[in-house]
Formats: structure tokens, sequence, C-alpha cells
């Protein structure tokens, strides 16, 4: 490993969709799964990422060069953490909440996690089913029992006439 | 982003298959969601998410800590429905300016596994209300109390019901004009295993942090601040730096402490007023005084505190 020999060893990822990528070993070892193919050998030649496509992959080795270059420093790593974050658009959370998934890096999956959960903050069910495109699949008696047990959690909600 | 304040979303050409997300990535989102709205919306949102939700592991921590100084409506009722979804799995709870005995009882009483208990500015909840609920939580290692008067008689009730007790965060009432070591001498006679101990604003004085240092061989951290009865200079200061890893010292600035904004300790302690200020002032005074920058006086005091142990 980079470590042992003192000079730098690169991988080559392959994304699902056929692009490769070269990337620092250092920095590719924050995905647990890659770092166990690298123990276990697998990564001699490409490796590839069954269910990470190309624009992910891109963006995610973003994500690890710029935060390992970082220097163990909680707060520096969460600022930048947050920046990474701040353009990415609803659609492409998702994407990278299934990666960072695949891949085990438990540092992205907070974050993006922490994104996503942040979109739903003092909305209404309504507005959530909306914009997670998630059909109510409650039946109306269902429904009107749920609403019925916790009528409370229908009030202090920003709401509107979809719930 | 989709985090926007706009209350209509966008129109979507492919959403997202939220639905069908492994189950575990949607539990680590809405676990990030906090107590109130996985109970408000997220379970209500389908059945998938209501499946997910209702794991006890998902209420292993309640979490319903406050920034706004009150307590979001029903609060009350969503920590009943949380605890009965933890299913006797909760470990970690905090609560910010609600709760009662009654609700401190019933989530003593289905929760055994409780590690962490934080409550802070429950003005409803009583020093009997603890003694009683702690009875149920011998595995208890952290316990903060902020704005609730404990006995010494609480205390050793605590003390031993929690043998385990590491960690005891306690914000007592100061008095200019009165001085007991009732407390700390309960604390170093009944919770030998501390590590980490802040009493601010306690009534001790010198007698009370020797008795401490004495009872409890294992402490590592040690927070007096606006404890003003307890002078530390000469041997107990020394033996205090030499014993204690982290100490604070009674001037040392509270503001980098979450639980003082919210509690506003720092209101009558900068003042050395008397404790007949209410709370209520005290969160007042805190949140004019949120604003000032206060770094270069606990530069200053470190650097004097520094000079007193040289």
């Amino acid at each position: 490993m980079a470590a042992e020999t003192g000079t730098p060893t690169t991988l080559t990822l392959k994304s699902n969709d056929d692009e490769l990528f070269s990337v620092a070993e250092s920095a590719a070892i924050l995905s647990v799964t890659i770092r166990n193919m690298v123990e276990d050998g697998c990564a001699g030649g490409v490796i590839p990422l069954d269910n990470v496509d190309g624009k992910t992959l891109a963006s995610v080795i973003t994500y690890m060069n710029g935060i390992s270059a970082i220097p163990a420093d909680e707060e520096k790593k969460k600022s930048y953490r947050d920046k990474f974050l701040s353009d990415k658009d609803f659609e492409t959370l998702a994407d990278m909440v299934l990666a960072a998934n695949y891949l085990n890096m438990s540092c992205l999956m907070d974050a993006v996690s922490a994104k996503i959960a942040q979109v739903m903050e003092k909305k209404s069910v309504g507005w959530v089913r909306r914009k997670f495109g998630i059909e109510n699949d409650y039946t109306p008696e269902e429904e009107a029992a749920v609403k019925e047990e916790h009528k409370w959690t229908f009030e202090g909600v920003e709401t509107d006439d979809d719930n | 982003m989709a985090a926007s304040s706009s209350n209509s979303p966008e129109a979507e050409a492919t959403p997202p298959p939220w639905e069908e997300l492994p189950r575990e990535i949607t539990a680590a989102i809405l676990r990030r969601l906090g107590t109130v709205e996985m109970v408000t919306t997220a379970q209500n949102v389908c059945t998938t998410w209501r499946s997910v939700c209702r794991n006890p592991s998902m209420w292993q921590c309640i979490d319903m800590r406050s920034i706004t100084y009150e307590a979001p409506p029903n609060s009350e009722m969503v920590c009943y429905d949380a605890v009965d979804w933890s299913n006797g799995e909760l470990t970690d709870i905090r609560i910010d300016f609600f709760g009662t005995d009654d609700l401190l009882l019933y989530i003593s009483e289905r929760s055994s596994q409780l590690r962490s208990l934080r409550l802070v500015y429950c003005t409803h909840i009583t020093h009997e209300g603890i003694m009683e609920a702690v009875k149920y939580l011998p595995l208890l290692e952290e316990l903060v109390i902020h704005c609730i008067y404990l006995s010494a008689k609480a205390i050793e009730t605590i003390g031993r019901s929690c043998p385990l007790l590491k960690s005891f965060n306690y914000n007592g009432h100061w008095s200019k004009y009165m001085v007991s070591n009732l407390e700390a001498q309960a604390i170093a006679k009944n919770m030998p295993a501390l590590r980490h101990l802040q009493l601010f604003g306690n009534k001790m004085g010198n007698e009370g942090v020797h008795a401490i240092l004495e009872g409890c061989p294992n402490l590592e951290s040690l927070d007096l601040r606006k404890c003003f009865h307890v002078r530390l200079s000469g041997d107990l200061g020394k033996l205090c730096s030499e014993r204690i890893r982290d100490l604070k010292l009674p001037n040392e600035s509270t503001d980098d402490v979450y639980q003082f904004a919210v509690t506003g300790t720092s209101g009558y302690a900068t003042s050395h007023s008397d404790d007949e200020t209410s709370d209520d002032d005290y969160v007042k005074e805190k949140i004019t005084r949120k604003q000032r920058n206060r770094k270069t006086k606990k530069q200053k005091q470190k650097k004097n505190n520094k000079r007193m142990f040289d």
C-alpha cells in the first residue's frame, strides 16, 4: 500500500456505464467497499463499481479527494461536507445516498441523509409525498384511523390541502 | 435547493424511487429527522415509511432538544408515543422545556436500558420525580439536570440507584448569601465512579471541592463555573490542577456550552447577583448577551488561571 512503499498508489474505478476514473488509493479507501477490495488484493486492475453511474462516481471522487486533503480537523471536514452538498439538487442527493451506502462511506452517508431529512423539516405529510414522489398507499379507512389516532400530530406543521 | 421554504415542490419529471430504497437507507434518512418529525410526519407518509419508523431501533435515541426556548406543540404526547415505540430499547433521551414527573416515570419504567438522561429546563419535573425515576435506571451513565433543584437526599438516591454513573451535570442555584457543601458531599459519598462532573452555580465552598476530590478518585473533568464561593488558590488549586485533567474555574466563560445558552446561567453569574432572579429572566438576559463575543475575556481568564497555578 501507499503508506508502505512511500509512493502514492493510484486506483482505477469503473462506473456501471463504463467510465474510468483514476483516484489516489489513500482517498479511495475512504470507501470501506473499496478498501476491502484493496486488502483482498483485487485492486490490481480496474475496480468495477456496478451500482454507481459515472456522473455520481465523479462527484463521489471529488468528495474523496477533497475530504482526504483535510487534516484531522472535524470542524473543517464538516464545513467541507456542507459546502460539497450545498449545490446538489434533490435527485443528485438520491443518487449520492445510494452510492454512499453501496461504497460504505459512513461520513458521506450521514451527511447526505441529514441533507435529505432537512428537506422534510416542518413540512406536511402531503408536501413530503409530493416532493418524494410517494403515493399514499393507505386505504381511506387506514388514513382516517391514522389521523384519528394522532389527531394532534397534524397540528403545528406547515399544512396544505393535500394531507 | 430542495430545502427551500417554498410550500409547493416543483414538478419533477422522474422522481427518484424513494419508496423502493433499501430499508436501511430509508431508516438512515428518517432517523435524521428527529423525534418530533418522525412521529408527526414521516410515519404518516406511506405504509413503508410507517413500518420503517415502527422499528424499535429507530427510537433508541429520543432527542427533543429545543433551541427556540420553548417546546414544540404536543411535545409530551410525541414523547409518550416515542417511548412506547422504543419497546424498551431506549438508551438516550433528552427533553427540553417540557415534561412532568408522570412522563419521567413513564419513561423510566419502560427503559431499563437507558444510559443517558438529559433534562434541560424541565421546570415541571421535581426532585421527588427524579428520585422515583432513577430507581428504574440501573445502567444510567450520564445524567444532565438543568433548572431542577436537587436535594442532597436526591443526589444520594441517584448515586445509589445508578452505580455506573460516569457523567453528572447539575446546574444549581448560586446564592451570594449562602454557602452549602451538602450537595457536594452527597456527590462525594454516593457517586464514586464519576469521571465528568459539571456543577456550575453550586453553593459549595472549598470544603465541597475537597470532598469531591476525595470521594471521586476517577474524576477527569470538573467544571466549577459560577461556583463563586470556591477559591482555588493555594494548596487546593494545586491539588485540583494536578488531579483533574480538564478543570474549569468559577470565573470562566460559559458561552461555549449549549445548555448554558438554553438555561442562561451566565445571566446571574457575571453580575454576582443573588438567586432571586427568575429563570425566565436568565433566559432573556442570555438571549441579549448571546451576540457578544467574549473570547478575549475568556483568553484573559485562562491566562490568569494559568498564572494562579504557576
